[in-house]
Protein backbone atom coordinates (compact mmCIF):
# COMPACT_ATOMS: atom_id res chain seq x y z
CA UNK A 1 0.00 0.00 0.00
CA UNK A 2 2.90 2.39 1.03
CA UNK A 3 4.62 1.61 -2.35
CA UNK A 4 1.79 2.61 -4.05
CA UNK A 5 1.95 6.25 -2.31
CA UNK A 6 5.30 6.85 -2.98
CA UNK A 7 4.83 5.43 -6.28
CA UNK A 8 2.77 8.22 -7.20
CA UNK A 9 4.60 10.86 -4.98
CA UNK A 10 7.90 9.50 -7.00
CA UNK A 11 6.04 10.32 -10.40
CA UNK A 12 5.39 13.78 -9.39
CA UNK A 13 9.22 14.47 -8.29
CA UNK A 14 10.13 13.02 -11.44
CA UNK A 15 7.49 14.68 -13.61
CA UNK A 16 8.42 17.08 -16.76
CA UNK A 17 5.80 19.11 -15.94
CA UNK A 18 7.03 19.90 -12.31
CA UNK A 19 8.49 22.99 -13.11
CA UNK A 20 5.35 24.37 -14.48
CA UNK A 21 3.30 26.63 -12.65
CA UNK A 22 0.79 24.92 -9.67
CA UNK A 23 -2.31 27.32 -10.64
CA UNK A 24 -1.53 26.16 -14.67
CA UNK A 25 -1.86 22.29 -13.67
CA UNK A 26 -4.81 23.05 -11.28
CA UNK A 27 -6.47 25.08 -14.72
CA UNK A 28 -6.37 21.61 -16.59
CA UNK A 29 -6.75 19.42 -13.74
CA UNK A 30 -9.89 20.36 -12.09
CA UNK A 31 -11.61 21.90 -15.78
CA UNK A 32 -10.84 17.91 -16.43
CA UNK A 33 -12.51 16.68 -13.53
CA UNK A 34 -15.40 19.06 -13.67
CA UNK A 35 -16.12 17.77 -17.02
CA UNK A 36 -15.56 13.97 -16.01
CA UNK A 37 -18.13 14.52 -13.00
CA UNK A 38 -20.81 17.31 -14.69
CA UNK A 39 -21.41 16.66 -18.03
CA UNK A 40 -23.75 13.03 -18.56
CA UNK A 41 -21.38 9.95 -18.80
CA UNK A 42 -21.18 10.12 -23.16
CA UNK A 43 -19.95 11.68 -24.32
CA UNK A 44 -18.34 14.27 -22.13
CA UNK A 45 -17.05 11.96 -19.62
CA UNK A 46 -15.71 10.03 -21.91
CA UNK A 47 -14.13 12.29 -23.64
CA UNK A 48 -12.64 14.05 -20.56
CA UNK A 49 -10.93 10.64 -19.45
CA UNK A 50 -9.42 9.71 -22.11
CA UNK A 51 -8.61 13.23 -22.58
CA UNK A 52 -6.91 12.77 -19.12
CA UNK A 53 -5.33 9.79 -20.52
CA UNK A 54 -3.56 10.89 -23.47
CA UNK A 55 -2.00 13.99 -21.46
CA UNK A 56 -0.85 11.34 -18.86
CA UNK A 57 1.04 9.23 -20.85
CA UNK A 58 2.08 11.75 -23.38
CA UNK A 59 3.02 15.08 -21.79
CA UNK A 60 3.15 13.63 -18.58
CA UNK A 61 5.05 10.56 -19.20
CA UNK A 62 3.76 8.71 -16.84
CA UNK A 63 4.68 5.18 -17.16
CA UNK A 64 1.83 3.13 -18.41
CA UNK A 65 2.53 0.11 -16.02
CA UNK A 66 3.10 2.87 -12.71
CA UNK A 67 -0.56 4.31 -13.70
CA UNK A 68 -2.24 0.84 -13.92
CA UNK A 69 -0.87 0.19 -10.11
CA UNK A 70 -2.31 3.38 -9.27
CA UNK A 71 -5.55 3.12 -10.64
CA UNK A 72 -6.27 -0.59 -9.00
CA UNK A 73 -7.72 1.01 -5.50
CA UNK A 74 -10.23 3.30 -7.02
CA UNK A 75 -11.40 0.50 -9.28
CA UNK A 76 -12.02 -1.47 -6.87
CA UNK A 77 -13.82 1.36 -5.21
CA UNK A 78 -16.14 2.64 -7.85
CA UNK A 79 -17.30 -1.27 -8.99
CA UNK A 80 -18.04 -2.54 -5.53
CA UNK A 81 -20.24 1.12 -6.28
CA UNK A 82 -21.67 0.58 -9.25
CA UNK A 83 -22.26 -3.44 -8.86
CA UNK A 84 -24.35 -2.47 -5.93
CA UNK A 85 -26.43 0.28 -7.90
CA UNK A 86 -27.25 -2.62 -10.52
CA UNK A 87 -29.03 -4.75 -7.16
CA UNK A 88 -32.49 -3.55 -5.82
CA UNK A 89 -33.70 -4.32 -2.74
CA UNK A 90 -37.52 -3.08 -1.81
CA UNK A 91 -40.06 -4.46 0.69
CA UNK A 92 -43.07 -6.55 -0.25
CA UNK A 93 -44.53 -8.33 2.61
CA UNK A 94 -41.05 -9.06 3.80
CA UNK A 95 -37.14 -8.28 2.16
CA UNK A 96 -37.02 -8.53 -1.90
CA UNK A 97 -33.39 -9.09 -2.98
CA UNK A 98 -33.62 -8.83 -7.26
CA UNK A 99 -31.67 -7.18 -10.24
CA UNK A 100 -32.62 -3.75 -11.52
CA UNK A 101 -31.57 -3.81 -15.25
CA UNK A 102 -33.27 -0.46 -15.19
CA UNK A 103 -30.71 0.89 -13.49
CA UNK A 104 -27.93 -0.47 -15.64
CA UNK A 105 -27.53 3.36 -16.58
CA UNK A 106 -26.98 4.48 -13.72
CA UNK A 107 -23.98 2.02 -13.06
CA UNK A 108 -22.55 2.89 -16.15
CA UNK A 109 -22.74 6.53 -15.31
CA UNK A 110 -21.13 5.79 -11.80
CA UNK A 111 -18.03 3.76 -13.53
CA UNK A 112 -17.21 6.67 -16.32
CA UNK A 113 -17.54 9.20 -13.34
CA UNK A 114 -15.29 7.12 -10.80
CA UNK A 115 -12.56 6.17 -13.43
CA UNK A 116 -12.30 9.27 -15.14
CA UNK A 117 -12.55 11.59 -12.20
CA UNK A 118 -9.44 9.41 -10.74
CA UNK A 119 -7.87 10.17 -13.99
CA UNK A 120 -8.12 13.64 -14.31
CA UNK A 121 -7.26 14.13 -9.96
CA UNK A 122 -4.03 12.21 -11.67
CA UNK A 123 -3.16 14.83 -14.02
CA UNK A 124 -2.92 17.03 -10.56
CA UNK A 125 -1.49 13.68 -8.73
CA UNK A 126 1.67 12.82 -10.52
CA UNK A 127 2.77 16.29 -11.77
CA UNK A 128 2.90 18.57 -8.51
CA UNK A 129 4.93 16.94 -5.55
CA UNK A 130 2.92 17.87 -1.94
CA UNK A 131 5.33 20.37 -1.18
CA UNK A 132 4.87 22.79 -4.51
CA UNK A 133 1.05 22.82 -3.66
CA UNK A 134 1.68 23.97 -0.22
CA UNK A 135 3.93 26.67 -1.19
CA UNK A 136 0.90 27.40 -3.74
CA UNK A 137 -1.63 27.46 -0.84
CA UNK A 138 0.81 29.81 1.10
CA UNK A 139 0.72 32.33 -1.97
CA UNK A 140 -2.61 32.08 -1.81
CA UNK A 141 -2.59 33.25 1.95
CA UNK A 142 -4.17 30.20 3.96
CA UNK A 143 -2.77 31.11 7.41
CA UNK A 144 0.78 29.95 8.13
CA UNK A 145 0.05 27.66 11.21
CA UNK A 146 -1.81 25.54 8.66
CA UNK A 147 0.33 25.27 6.14
CA UNK A 148 2.96 24.07 8.75
CA UNK A 149 0.65 21.39 10.15
CA UNK A 150 -0.04 19.56 7.04
CA UNK A 151 3.33 19.66 5.60
CA UNK A 152 4.74 18.49 8.68
CA UNK A 153 2.35 15.76 8.23
CA UNK A 154 3.30 15.28 5.05
CA UNK A 155 7.28 15.35 6.17
CA UNK A 156 6.85 12.81 9.07
CA UNK A 157 4.23 10.63 6.83
CA UNK A 158 7.55 8.81 5.23
CA UNK A 159 9.56 8.04 8.00
CA UNK A 160 6.56 6.50 10.03
CA UNK A 161 5.62 4.45 6.87
CA UNK A 162 9.60 3.35 7.01
CA UNK A 163 9.48 2.61 10.82
CA UNK A 164 5.84 0.79 10.31
CA UNK A 165 7.13 -1.33 7.29
CA UNK A 166 10.62 -2.39 9.58
CA UNK A 167 8.69 -2.94 13.03
CA UNK A 168 6.24 -5.00 10.92
CA UNK A 169 9.25 -7.12 9.04
CA UNK A 170 10.71 -7.34 12.84
CA UNK A 171 7.54 -8.98 14.42
CA UNK A 172 6.68 -10.66 11.36
CA UNK A 173 10.17 -12.57 11.67
CA UNK A 174 9.74 -13.63 15.82
CA UNK A 175 6.28 -15.08 14.42
CA UNK A 176 4.22 -12.34 15.96
CA UNK A 177 1.85 -12.85 13.22
CA UNK A 178 0.96 -16.61 13.50
CA UNK A 179 -2.33 -16.58 15.20
CA UNK A 180 -5.28 -13.73 15.45
CA UNK A 181 -4.32 -13.25 19.12
CA UNK A 182 -0.72 -12.63 18.62
CA UNK A 183 -1.55 -10.32 15.40
CA UNK A 184 -3.54 -8.03 17.74
CA UNK A 185 -0.73 -8.07 20.33
CA UNK A 186 1.88 -7.17 17.66
CA UNK A 187 -0.67 -4.50 15.70
CA UNK A 188 -1.54 -2.98 18.87
CA UNK A 189 2.21 -2.98 19.94
CA UNK A 190 2.64 -1.59 16.28
CA UNK A 191 0.50 1.08 16.49
CA UNK A 192 1.20 2.71 19.76
CA UNK A 193 5.39 2.50 18.96
CA UNK A 194 4.41 4.23 15.41
CA UNK A 195 2.60 7.12 17.95
CA UNK A 196 4.83 7.45 20.20
CA UNK A 197 7.71 7.86 17.96
CA UNK A 198 5.92 10.23 16.03
CA UNK A 199 5.95 12.13 19.37
CA UNK A 200 9.46 12.15 19.97
CA UNK A 201 10.51 12.78 16.56
CA UNK A 202 8.05 15.71 16.74
CA UNK A 203 9.92 17.08 19.91
CA UNK A 204 13.26 16.42 18.68
CA UNK A 205 12.31 18.49 15.35
CA UNK A 206 11.16 20.95 17.40
CA UNK A 207 14.29 21.19 19.60
CA UNK A 208 16.42 21.67 17.04
CA UNK A 209 14.64 24.01 14.90
CA UNK A 210 13.72 26.33 18.16
CA UNK A 211 18.15 26.06 18.28
CA UNK A 212 17.99 27.87 14.81
CA UNK A 213 15.13 30.16 15.69
CA UNK A 214 12.16 28.69 14.35
CA UNK A 215 9.30 31.13 15.19
CA UNK A 216 6.85 31.00 12.53
CA UNK A 217 7.12 29.21 9.20
CA UNK A 218 9.66 26.73 7.70
CA UNK A 219 10.32 28.96 4.13
CA UNK A 220 12.25 27.05 1.56
CA UNK A 221 13.31 28.54 -1.58
CA UNK A 222 10.91 27.33 -4.35
CA UNK A 223 12.40 26.14 -7.38
CA UNK A 224 11.83 28.57 -10.39
CA UNK A 225 8.50 28.03 -12.12
CA UNK A 226 7.18 28.16 -15.54
CA UNK A 227 4.44 30.03 -15.88
CA UNK A 228 2.57 29.38 -19.46
CA UNK A 229 -0.35 31.31 -21.13
CA UNK A 230 -0.31 29.43 -24.01
CA UNK A 231 -0.58 26.54 -21.38
CA UNK A 232 -3.40 27.88 -20.12
CA UNK A 233 -5.11 28.52 -22.84
CA UNK A 234 -5.02 25.40 -24.44
CA UNK A 235 -6.08 24.03 -21.22
CA UNK A 236 -9.09 25.99 -21.38
CA UNK A 237 -10.04 25.26 -25.27
CA UNK A 238 -9.45 21.45 -24.58
CA UNK A 239 -12.00 21.85 -21.51
CA UNK A 240 -14.38 23.76 -24.11
CA UNK A 241 -14.17 21.57 -26.19
CA UNK A 242 -15.52 18.42 -24.47
CA UNK A 243 -18.24 20.86 -22.70
CA UNK A 244 -19.26 21.58 -26.65
CA UNK A 245 -19.28 17.88 -27.72
CA UNK A 246 -20.99 17.02 -24.76
CA UNK A 247 -23.70 20.07 -24.82
CA UNK A 248 -24.05 20.60 -28.76
CA UNK A 249 -26.07 17.60 -29.95
CA UNK A 250 -28.75 18.24 -27.59
CA UNK A 251 -29.38 21.99 -28.36
CA UNK A 252 -29.75 21.21 -31.88
CA UNK A 253 -32.93 19.50 -33.88
CA UNK A 254 -32.12 16.09 -34.79
CA UNK A 255 -30.13 15.90 -38.18
CA UNK A 256 -28.52 19.44 -38.50
CA UNK A 257 -25.09 18.58 -36.83
CA UNK A 258 -23.81 17.05 -40.00
CA UNK A 259 -24.81 19.41 -42.36
CA UNK A 260 -23.54 22.29 -39.91
CA UNK A 261 -20.16 20.39 -40.22
CA UNK A 262 -20.79 20.11 -44.22
CA UNK A 263 -20.92 24.03 -43.93
CA UNK A 264 -23.99 24.18 -46.11
CA UNK B 1 -14.45 3.25 2.84
CA UNK B 2 -13.84 6.54 0.52
CA UNK B 3 -16.29 7.75 -2.28
CA UNK B 4 -14.29 8.22 -5.37
CA UNK B 5 -15.62 11.04 -8.49
CA UNK B 6 -19.05 9.43 -8.83
CA UNK B 7 -20.98 12.01 -6.89
CA UNK B 8 -23.60 13.84 -8.92
CA UNK B 9 -22.43 17.64 -8.90
CA UNK B 10 -25.29 18.61 -6.30
CA UNK B 11 -24.65 16.10 -3.72
CA UNK B 12 -20.94 16.62 -3.79
CA UNK B 13 -20.68 20.50 -3.22
CA UNK B 14 -24.09 19.40 -0.88
CA UNK B 15 -21.95 18.10 1.11
CA UNK B 16 -18.28 20.47 0.78
CA UNK B 17 -20.41 23.21 2.12
CA UNK B 18 -22.14 21.52 4.88
CA UNK B 19 -18.02 20.13 6.21
CA UNK B 20 -16.97 23.71 5.42
CA UNK B 21 -18.26 25.01 8.97
CA UNK B 22 -16.73 22.13 10.70
CA UNK B 23 -13.47 22.66 8.70
CA UNK B 24 -12.96 25.84 9.02
CA UNK B 25 -14.27 26.07 12.90
CA UNK B 26 -11.27 23.61 13.35
CA UNK B 27 -8.81 25.36 11.01
CA UNK B 28 -9.26 28.22 13.52
CA UNK B 29 -9.12 25.81 16.70
CA UNK B 30 -5.82 25.01 15.04
CA UNK B 31 -4.46 28.30 14.23
CA UNK B 32 -5.18 29.30 18.07
CA UNK B 33 -3.95 26.45 19.62
CA UNK B 34 -0.24 26.97 17.25
CA UNK B 35 -0.27 30.91 18.06
CA UNK B 36 -0.34 30.59 22.00
CA UNK B 37 1.92 27.09 22.31
CA UNK B 38 4.39 27.36 19.27
CA UNK B 39 5.42 23.54 19.81
CA UNK B 40 1.99 21.90 19.49
CA UNK B 41 2.28 22.61 15.61
CA UNK B 42 4.74 19.44 15.81
CA UNK B 43 2.53 17.30 17.82
CA UNK B 44 -0.35 18.09 15.56
CA UNK B 45 1.66 17.12 12.61
CA UNK B 46 3.00 14.28 14.06
CA UNK B 47 -0.79 13.39 14.96
CA UNK B 48 -1.91 13.61 11.21
CA UNK B 49 0.91 11.54 10.07
CA UNK B 50 0.03 8.63 12.56
CA UNK B 51 -3.76 9.04 11.37
CA UNK B 52 -2.09 8.76 7.96
CA UNK B 53 -0.08 5.57 8.57
CA UNK B 54 -2.72 4.36 10.34
CA UNK B 55 -4.75 3.54 7.27
CA UNK B 56 -2.30 1.67 5.91
CA UNK B 57 -1.80 -1.02 8.32
CA UNK B 58 -3.91 -3.93 7.09
CA UNK B 59 -6.10 -5.47 9.62
CA UNK B 60 -7.02 -9.43 10.32
CA UNK B 61 -10.30 -9.73 10.11
CA UNK B 62 -12.78 -12.01 11.24
CA UNK B 63 -14.46 -12.81 7.83
CA UNK B 64 -11.13 -13.14 6.49
CA UNK B 65 -11.15 -10.23 4.27
CA UNK B 66 -8.69 -7.48 5.68
CA UNK B 67 -9.65 -3.90 6.29
CA UNK B 68 -7.76 -0.48 7.72
CA UNK B 69 -8.37 0.94 11.20
CA UNK B 70 -10.11 4.52 11.01
CA UNK B 71 -8.54 6.07 13.74
CA UNK B 72 -10.95 8.54 14.32
CA UNK B 73 -12.14 7.35 17.44
CA UNK B 74 -8.63 7.75 18.98
CA UNK B 75 -8.05 11.04 16.97
CA UNK B 76 -10.90 12.38 18.46
CA UNK B 77 -10.23 10.86 22.53
CA UNK B 78 -7.06 12.64 22.16
CA UNK B 79 -7.24 15.96 20.28
CA UNK B 80 -10.99 16.67 20.38
CA UNK B 81 -13.06 16.50 17.67
CA UNK B 82 -13.09 20.13 15.69
CA UNK B 83 -8.93 19.72 15.38
CA UNK B 84 -9.82 16.07 14.19
CA UNK B 85 -11.83 17.82 11.80
CA UNK B 86 -8.94 19.90 10.24
CA UNK B 87 -6.53 16.64 10.74
CA UNK B 88 -8.65 14.58 8.96
CA UNK B 89 -9.64 16.90 6.03
CA UNK B 90 -5.47 17.43 5.53
CA UNK B 91 -5.22 13.32 6.02
CA UNK B 92 -8.20 13.09 3.32
CA UNK B 93 -6.65 15.24 0.60
CA UNK B 94 -3.34 13.48 1.11
CA UNK B 95 -4.99 10.30 0.44
CA UNK B 96 -7.06 11.57 -2.64
CA UNK B 97 -3.17 12.84 -3.67
CA UNK B 98 -1.15 10.22 -2.84
CA UNK B 99 -2.66 6.73 -2.66
CA UNK B 100 -5.68 7.59 -4.91
CA UNK B 101 -8.19 6.38 -2.10
CA UNK B 102 -11.07 8.53 -2.59
CA UNK B 103 -11.97 11.54 -5.15
CA UNK B 104 -11.35 15.32 -4.86
CA UNK B 105 -14.89 16.04 -5.50
CA UNK B 106 -16.22 14.04 -2.73
CA UNK B 107 -13.71 15.35 -0.27
CA UNK B 108 -16.68 17.10 1.26
CA UNK B 109 -18.38 13.78 1.30
CA UNK B 110 -16.09 11.96 3.08
CA UNK B 111 -15.00 14.75 5.84
CA UNK B 112 -18.26 14.68 6.74
CA UNK B 113 -18.50 10.76 7.30
CA UNK B 114 -14.65 10.20 8.19
CA UNK B 115 -13.49 13.89 9.97
CA UNK B 116 -17.15 14.99 11.45
CA UNK B 117 -19.51 12.20 12.06
CA UNK B 118 -17.44 9.88 13.52
CA UNK B 119 -14.92 11.76 15.59
CA UNK B 120 -18.14 13.33 17.17
CA UNK B 121 -19.87 10.35 18.05
CA UNK B 122 -17.20 8.71 19.11
CA UNK B 123 -16.25 11.95 21.02
CA UNK B 124 -19.39 11.89 22.45
CA UNK B 125 -19.29 7.83 23.54
CA UNK B 126 -16.03 8.72 25.46
CA UNK B 127 -17.29 11.19 27.33
CA UNK B 128 -20.54 9.55 28.35
CA UNK B 129 -18.44 6.47 29.74
CA UNK B 130 -15.28 7.88 31.12
CA UNK B 131 -16.94 7.51 34.70
CA UNK B 132 -17.90 3.35 34.03
CA UNK B 133 -14.16 2.74 33.18
CA UNK B 134 -11.34 3.93 31.03
CA UNK B 135 -11.26 0.71 28.58
CA UNK B 136 -14.79 0.60 28.02
CA UNK B 137 -14.80 4.23 27.01
CA UNK B 138 -12.36 3.80 24.49
CA UNK B 139 -13.58 0.92 22.80
CA UNK B 140 -16.95 2.90 22.12
CA UNK B 141 -15.04 5.82 21.14
CA UNK B 142 -13.27 3.77 18.72
CA UNK B 143 -15.74 1.38 17.53
CA UNK B 144 -19.14 3.43 17.31
CA UNK B 145 -16.66 6.09 15.50
CA UNK B 146 -15.90 3.33 12.85
CA UNK B 147 -19.07 2.38 12.56
CA UNK B 148 -20.88 5.49 12.29
CA UNK B 149 -18.29 6.71 9.49
CA UNK B 150 -19.47 3.64 7.49
CA UNK B 151 -23.05 4.17 8.26
CA UNK B 152 -22.72 8.11 7.41
CA UNK B 153 -21.00 6.95 3.80
CA UNK B 154 -24.24 4.19 3.22
CA UNK B 155 -26.91 6.73 4.01
CA UNK B 156 -24.44 9.91 1.63
CA UNK B 157 -24.64 6.95 -1.34
CA UNK B 158 -28.41 6.07 -0.86
CA UNK B 159 -28.92 9.59 -1.27
CA UNK B 160 -27.29 10.28 -4.09
CA UNK B 161 -28.21 6.69 -5.89
CA UNK B 162 -32.03 5.91 -4.29
CA UNK B 163 -33.17 2.87 -5.45
CA UNK B 164 -35.77 2.37 -8.39
CA UNK B 165 -38.35 -0.19 -6.28
CA UNK B 166 -36.79 0.86 -2.77
CA UNK B 167 -36.67 4.52 -2.73
CA UNK B 168 -34.23 5.55 -0.29
CA UNK B 169 -34.59 2.96 2.28
CA UNK B 170 -34.30 0.25 -0.47
CA UNK B 171 -31.08 1.30 -1.34
CA UNK B 172 -30.18 2.63 2.23
CA UNK B 173 -31.10 -1.03 3.21
CA UNK B 174 -28.53 -2.53 -0.07
CA UNK B 175 -25.51 0.11 0.70
CA UNK B 176 -25.42 -0.62 4.68
CA UNK B 177 -25.61 -4.38 4.29
CA UNK B 178 -22.68 -4.33 1.86
CA UNK B 179 -20.70 -1.36 4.06
CA UNK B 180 -21.67 -0.98 7.06
CA UNK B 181 -22.93 -4.83 8.14
CA UNK B 182 -19.61 -6.37 6.85
CA UNK B 183 -17.49 -3.73 9.20
CA UNK B 184 -19.22 -4.56 12.19
CA UNK B 185 -16.61 -7.30 13.00
CA UNK B 186 -14.12 -4.63 11.57
CA UNK B 187 -15.17 -2.55 14.40
CA UNK B 188 -15.26 -4.48 17.04
CA UNK B 189 -11.62 -5.37 16.01
CA UNK B 190 -10.48 -1.54 15.71
CA UNK B 191 -12.28 -0.94 19.43
CA UNK B 192 -10.20 -3.87 20.86
CA UNK B 193 -7.26 -2.55 19.06
CA UNK B 194 -7.67 1.02 20.43
CA UNK B 195 -7.97 0.01 23.90
CA UNK B 196 -4.67 -2.03 23.96
CA UNK B 197 -2.97 0.97 21.87
CA UNK B 198 -4.60 3.42 24.62
CA UNK B 199 -3.18 1.09 27.24
CA UNK B 200 0.28 0.99 25.61
CA UNK B 201 0.27 4.78 25.15
CA UNK B 202 -0.73 5.54 28.63
CA UNK B 203 2.22 3.40 30.10
CA UNK B 204 4.69 5.27 27.59
CA UNK B 205 3.20 8.44 27.01
CA UNK B 206 1.61 9.63 30.49
CA UNK B 207 3.00 13.22 30.56
CA UNK B 208 1.49 13.94 26.68
CA UNK B 209 -1.95 12.27 27.77
CA UNK B 210 -1.52 14.65 30.89
CA UNK B 211 -0.87 17.54 28.68
CA UNK B 212 -3.39 16.91 25.68
CA UNK B 213 -5.86 16.49 29.02
CA UNK B 214 -7.39 12.87 27.82
CA UNK B 215 -6.47 11.96 31.54
CA UNK B 216 -5.87 14.08 34.82
CA UNK B 217 -2.59 14.77 36.33
CA UNK B 218 -1.32 11.88 38.95
CA UNK B 219 -2.60 11.67 41.86
CA UNK B 220 0.32 11.38 44.50
CA UNK B 221 -0.36 7.16 44.88
CA UNK B 222 0.18 7.47 40.90
CA UNK B 223 3.67 9.67 40.77
CA UNK B 224 6.03 6.86 41.31
CA UNK B 225 4.05 5.15 38.51
CA UNK B 226 4.62 8.10 36.37
CA UNK B 227 8.45 8.55 37.35
CA UNK B 228 8.74 5.09 36.19
CA UNK B 229 7.20 5.43 32.92
CA UNK B 230 9.05 8.41 31.99
CA UNK B 231 12.12 6.55 32.91
CA UNK B 232 10.66 3.98 30.24
CA UNK B 233 10.19 6.62 27.52
CA UNK B 234 13.85 7.50 28.20
CA UNK B 235 14.84 3.92 27.89
CA UNK B 236 12.58 3.88 24.84
CA UNK B 237 14.47 6.42 23.09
Amino acid sequence: MSARGLALDTAAWASPWRTRRVLDKAILALGLLGCAVALPPWPGGVAAGVSALVILLGPGRVPARLLARCMSAPAVFVIIGAATVMVSVWWDAGPRIGLASSQSDLALQILVRGISGALCAFVLATTTPMVDLFAALRRARVPDPLIEVASLTYRLIFVLLDSARAIREAQDARLGYTSRAASYRSLSSLSAAILVRSWTRARRLEDGLAGRGYVDALRTLDPPVRASRVFIASSLVLVAAIVCLALLPGYLPAGTLPSILRGS
Amino acid sequence: MHIQDILPPMHAIGWAVASAPFVIHGARAVTREVRENPESRLLLGAAGAFTFVLSAIKLPSVSGSSSHPTGTGLGAVLFKPPVMAFLASVVLLFQALLLAHGGLTSLGANIFSMGIAGPWIGYAAWRLLRGVGTSVAVFFAAALADLATYVVTSFQLALAFPDTAGGLGGAFVKFASIFAITQIPLAIVEGLLTVLIFRVIRDVARPELIRLGVISAASPAEQSATQQSASTTEALR
